[in-house]
């Protein structure tokens, strides 16, 4: 029998972990599989587009160079960008005409950035006006550094998180950066008002101008940008515009193939649409009426795919993510998990503010469980809250003990020192500030350390502890 | 070490340590210091055992018991064919015994089906180490090393309890200015010598160290020029790890990103540092690729071969470097040479003077030879040497079944345990102290125990007991050894030429220069304390990357055994406590095993200190009394492993195994908790209205 044929549309990080997870059940001997990807070479992680955006080489960022596809029997069509499937004679047509069959097919198209309809933004093709740039693509990148030169200045048009991440790199090259965001609250999906002023704050302090609760309504400059025009009236000049006001599913393929869309592909649990032989996964994908734009969600729903199609796990089945975002931005650590504020008059809400510090903890907690928590500044307990939430487990009686997440290992006086003849640290600092001040006074003393001598490491730093300071005789020139 | 009995009471054993020995320097742990009184052990076999028609094990002469093994091997090879005899070595035997073992098997018996329970123990650093060197030795260094290096991190180690005279040298490490990180689930008294511990969830070290190695390369840490000059493979390693970004690694291990980062920046200390791992993460069912993350973030670093540098195994049974070199390994012969391999196959045959053809091919990993015991499996006789393998198996209940489905059980041991008293015959033979021997420590160095006493009368040695069944199955003259001095002379020709090349070492070459280093190829040659400062064992002399990505453990928590369950040891306990429970000293300092959790978790499941518990996995279920400490992580419950039959923590553990080392998953598996109820404790105070 030969093998069927699995195409996948889209070669993004989705794919990248698809393409992991069926080697690892052995799902590249099951089919024989085909990768249509629009850009260039291979997969890469968008997550460390920053560093290129910063000046590294794209090939850091690589996952899977053309030749990982060859090596396990994998096709890749690079740049090759498809325009629709016909889901009856199952053929994937591509935008050079050509059709190939399929019995599987895949979509992952992923996602792709919001583009205000500001005035002034596009040129008389339809594409992005010289100077304007949005911030999804190694090309786009490399458009981006290309552009940039020392002294000019820019402004990023959305404050979340990838509007902050491309501000600190462009403001790390030198350049004059204002982040102008339609919200009064910076990463406002992922942070509440206190949050929001806490994380400002320290953009600022990095030397980044924020102009918050504010839009851009109109662009100008002859042939390349020259500045924006903001709602308030007021203009700032700006020789390059970055475009991070969100993502929407790319869904132009499933639409042109008539596959069931909402806001992106419908699919249920096993990752299929209605249609046979037709799944979808990633952003661009719709599960129970919600799309993902972050990373997680996108991997958790490709094991479930692998496990489905490979035929290891067949009953293996997708329910949903939990919202967590997790970064650090302009050297903030900040993290967010759940719902921002508390959603039934029963929610317990903790929050610790330090003002000087511009650290905030906040957990919203319900039935004893971790519903929500998010921390800027001192993410510490990032950990310990995560693990909690993932897995509705029950907190500590007062759950700001999760917030102590680092706790000193030191052990109290009743520790036992030597397990060899059960010596307490209490008997030892006893015969310590009774006079025996060495190892061996201590170890006749109190028999410590005469067994196994592991403890003696022990000994020695509790006298240096506890006995008196030696007199200085001499002070060394 | 010295044994010393009491002018006035001969029956009054002591151990003392040597001080000027370089491993130890004197100190001793206290299995060590105690071990004296097991020479004079009421316990005590020293008579033959053989189950009678009664069903009862009784006494009989040494003819009689051998004689009946002869005749049983014989009829049930006749019958089932050879691979129906199976062989359970030990990494607590000499070197020469595992030779031996190894020889009797292939040659005598000629079954594939030999394995010992260092499967359990060092397989997966094994396994890991031989791929990326091309060679596998515990330490690459010898231990002083630990006390020069800047960055010390053990990795699943809780050497403090189960090594404690290693700790000198930590604490060395630290006077000399080093820092030390422990990456440990529990809060043990080794990581509160730490600078900085990494508490993270367990079964998750893979991505964990994955995780360091991506902060690596974003720091910009790694070390190009000696991973161009020294390695391979690093292009697909790079690429791999791209994902396993800080913030999904936080996700999965529970460690801060913080904590990674300030780990990952100390390791990458420009004089030297080191990763030693040790079972925490290596008994899992990726503990091979979780081994080589670990070595991929040292080579990456730059670190192996230099100076006070690498990776290296905390080897833990007595011989447990020597007892995984010579031959009880399933996939072994004598040498380190590999039983698939033709050459190898080849030049052991000649050695030994059979057919190549005849030498039997790769048999069963320890676990599932024990699981083929029985008419289902197809293995109908077994001899048991040193192990212990009713406790020290997972699904242990399961084990003990089979063994009862044996036609034929011999243990040679010098107590009666949890694998005897399902025999079918018991040996008494002659311990550490009654017979001489070699050892290779986790350095790699040759030791050589001395004979100190004579055993008692009616006990006889392992070497005794191998020679005359295989004399009984007409081999005698491959079996003529009149000790075990006899045997090492044969065993270190046999290495010549093998990657473990023990040919140049001698008793008195040992006794000269307190242990020799192998490789040590001919007399003249002075050992090898350090490898790969030049090169590394594979025909290219480079190190090798291994793209390895994180699984998560066989058995996750769920909703119907929500806690996970890891396994460890006591200070005062060896491997199954079948020697250590019979020391007063032990037994009482430590007389069972204890449930170890976190008071939150307590609090829940409404149990205070000392209360009792129901363990229940998928295998099985184990009642436990608790003790709670903020030690351990809320999820995670703990118990010692050293006890058999009900109190068998191993009932509860996984059978899951690692592909490559087919190590079983002894440190995750999912549990479910209970409060014994007064109606099973049969308390008067019930609260149950229905009473």
């Amino acid at each position: 029998m030969s093998k069927k044929r699995l195409c996948i549309i889209g070669n993004g990080m989705g794919t990248c972990r698809l393409l992991d997870e069926f080697v690892a059940r052995g799902g590249n001997e099951l089919y024989e599989i085909t990768v249509f990807g629009e850009e260039q070479g291979g997969a890469y992680n968008r997550i460390q587009l920053s560093n290129v955006l910063a000046g590294a080489d794209p090939d850091e960022i690589v996952t899977k160079t053309p030749e990982w596809y060859d090596q396990h029997g994998i096709r890749l069509l690079a740049k090759t960008r498809v325009k629709k499937l016909d889901t009856l004679r199952k053929t994937i047509e591509t935008e050079d005409g050509q059709l190939r069959r399929y019995d599987l097919a895949v979509l992952a198209t992923g996602s792709q950035p919001l583009v205000p309809p500001l005035e002034g933004l596009l040129a008389e093709d339809g594409e992005l006006r010289k100077g304007a740039y949005v911030y999804r693509t190694i090309a786009d990148c490399m458009r981006i550094r290309e552009h940039c030169r020392p002294g000019d200045s820019a402004v990023v048009v959305g404050g979340g998180l990838l509007g902050l991440e491309a501000a600190k790199v462009l403001a790390d090259r030198g350049l004059h950066v204002t982040v102008v965001h339609v919200s009064p609250i910076l990463m406002n999906t992922q942070l509440d008002g206190i949050a929001g002023e806490m994380l400002a704050r320290r953009i600022e302090q990095a030397g980044i101008f924020l102009r918050l609760a504010k839009s851009v309504e109109a662009v100008y400059g002859e042939e390349c940008i020259e500045g924006v025009f903001l709602d308030d009236g007021s203009t700032l000049p700006a020789d390059m515009i970055v475009l991070a006001c969100g993502v929407r599913p790319r869904i132009d393929v499933a639409k042109a193939s008539g596959l069931p869309i909402n806001k992106g592909i419908v699919v249920n649990d096993t990752l299929a649409t209605q249609i046979p032989g037709v799944y979808a996964f990633g952003e661009c994908a719709e599960h129970q009426g919600k799309t993902y734009g972050i990373v997680t969600p996108v991997w958790e729903q490709a094991a479930v795919l692998a496990d489905v199609l490979c035929g290891k796990k067949p009953g293996s089945r997708y329910r949903g993510s939990k919202l967590y975002t997790r970064l650090k931005v302009a050297d903030v650590d900040v993290a967010s998990m759940g719902c921002l504020e508390p959603e039934l008059e029963s929610d317990q809400i903790f929050q610790i503010v330090e003002e000087r510090k511009s650290c905030y903890r906040k957990l919203i907690v319900r039935d004893g469980r971790l519903i929500g928590a998010m921390l800027v500044g001192n993410t510490l307990a990032t950990a310990s809250l995560l693990q909690l939430f993932d897995r509705d487990d029950l907190l500590p009686e007062d759950p700001l003990e999760v917030l102590c997440a680092v706790r000193t290992l030191k052990g109290g006086e009743d520790r036992t020192v030597c397990n060899c003849h059960k010596v307490t640290e209490k008997a030892l600092i006893a015969a310590i500030e009774g006079g025996a001040e060495t190892v061996d006074s201590l170890c006749s003393a109190t028999k410590a350390g005469s067994g196994c001598g592991s403890c003696k490491a022990d000994l020695r730093q509790l006298i240096t502890r506890i006995r008196k300071p030696p007199v200085i005789l001499e002070v060394a020139s | 070490m010295t044994l010393r009995s009491d002018a006035n009471n001969p029956a009054q054993l002591s151990v003392a340590g040597d001080v000027d020995f370089p491993v130890n320097r004197g100190q001793m742990c206290i299995k060590g210091f105690t071990s004296g009184s097991l020479l004079h052990s009421p316990a005590r076999l020293t008579r033959p055992l053989l189950r009678a028609a009664n069903g009862k094990l009784s006494a009989v002469e040494w003819n009689t018991a051998f004689d009946f093994i002869a005749d049983k091997l014989r009829t049930l090879a006749a019958q089932y064919g050879n691979d129906a005899l199976g062989v359970f070595g030990s990494g607590a035997l000499s070197n020469e015994k595992a030779y031996l073992l190894s020889k009797f098997s292939r040659v005598v018996l000629k079954t594939a089906n030999i394995d010992y329970n260092g499967r359990y123990c060092m397989s997966s650093a094994a396994a890991g180490q031989n791929r990326a060197f091309g060679i596998d030795r515990g330490l690459p260094f010898p231990v002083a090393d630990l006390a020069q290096t800047k960055t010390l991190m053990l990795w699943g180690s809780n050497c403090a309890e189960t090594m404690p005279p290693l700790m000198q040298w930590i604490s060395e490490q630290k006077e000399n200015g080093g820092t030390l990180i422990v990456v440990d689930p529990r809060a043990t008294d080794t990581a509160r010598a730490a600078a900085l511990h990494l508490q993270l969830t367990p079964g998750t070290d893979l991505a964990l160290a994955n995780g360091l190695l991506h902060l690596a390369l974003e720091e910009k840490l790694v070390d190009w020029d000696y991973i161009s000059a020294r390695t391979e493979g690093f292009d697909e390693v790079r690429r791999t790890v791209l994902t396993s970004h800080p913030a999904f690694v936080e996700r999965i291990t529970g460690v801060p990103i913080e904590h990674q980062l300030r780990a990952v920046r100390l390791l990458a200390n420009p004089e030297s540092s080191m990763v030693l791992s040790g079972r925490g993460s290596e008994q899992q069912s990726k503990g091979t690729d979780t081994v080589l993350a670990l070595i991929n973030l040292m080579l990456a670093l730059g670190k192996v071969g230099k100076p006070n540098s690498g990776y290296g195994c905390l080897t833990g049974q007595g011989n447990g470097q020597g007892g995984r070199e010579h031959g009880q390994k399933a996939d072994q012969l004598p040498g380190y040479r590999l039983i698939e391999n033709p050459q190898h196959r080849a030049q052991m045959a000649a050695f030994w003077g059979i057919d190549p053809a005849a030498l039997p091919g790769k048999g069963k990993s320890a676990y599932e030879l024990l699981d083929a015991l029985g008419p289902a499996g197809g293995i109908r006789a077994l001899l048991v040497f040193g192990s212990n393998v009713a406790v020290a198996s997972p699904h242990a209940s399961n084990i003990v079944n089979k063994l009862q489905a044996l036609d034929l059980l011999v243990v040679c041991d010098a107590f009666e345990n949890e694998t005897s008293a399902d025999a079918h015959v018991v040996l008494p033979v002659a311990q550490w102290a009654e017979e001489e021997g070699t050892m290779t420590n986790l350095e790699g160095r040759v030791i050589l125990r001395q004979q100190a006493r004579n055993p008692p009368p009616g006990v006889k040695t392992d070497v005794e007991v191998l020679c005359q069944i295989a004399a009984r199955l007409g081999y005698g003259d491959a079996f003529a050894f009149e000790g075990a001095r006899d045997a090492f002379e044969e065993f270190r020709r046999a290495t010549s030429g093998a990657p473990a090349d023990y040919s140049g070492i001698t008793y008195q070459r040992i006794i000269d220069n307190q242990g020799i280093f192998w490789p040590c190829p001919n007399e003249a040659h002075p050992g090898t304390p350090r490898l790969f400062a030049e090169r590394f064992a594979h025909p290219s002399g480079k190190a090798r990357f291994h793209a390895v990505r994180h699984r998560p453990a066989a058995e996750l928590p769920d909703s119907d055994y929500p806690l996970y369950f890891t396994t460890g040891r006591y200070k005062e306990h060896y491997n199954s406590g079948a020697q250590t429970r019979l020391v007063p000293a032990l037994n009482d300092a430590k007389p069972e095993p204890l449930l170890q959790l976190n008071p939150h978790l307590a609090a829940r499941l409404n149990v205070t200190e000392g209360g009792a518990l129901i363990v229940h996995s998928r295998r099985g279920s184990v009642r436990f009394n608790a003790t709670l400490s903020h030690d351990i992580r809320q999820d995670t419950l703990f118990a010692p492993f050293h006890w058999g039959g009900k109190q068998a923590a191993n009932i509860l553990t996984s059978p899951a195994l690692d592909p490559l080392s087919r190590m079983p998953e002894f440190k995750v598996c999912a549990v479910r908790a209970e409060r014994v109820t007064s109606l099973s404790s049969s308390n008067p105070s019930s609260s149950n209205p229905s009473n």
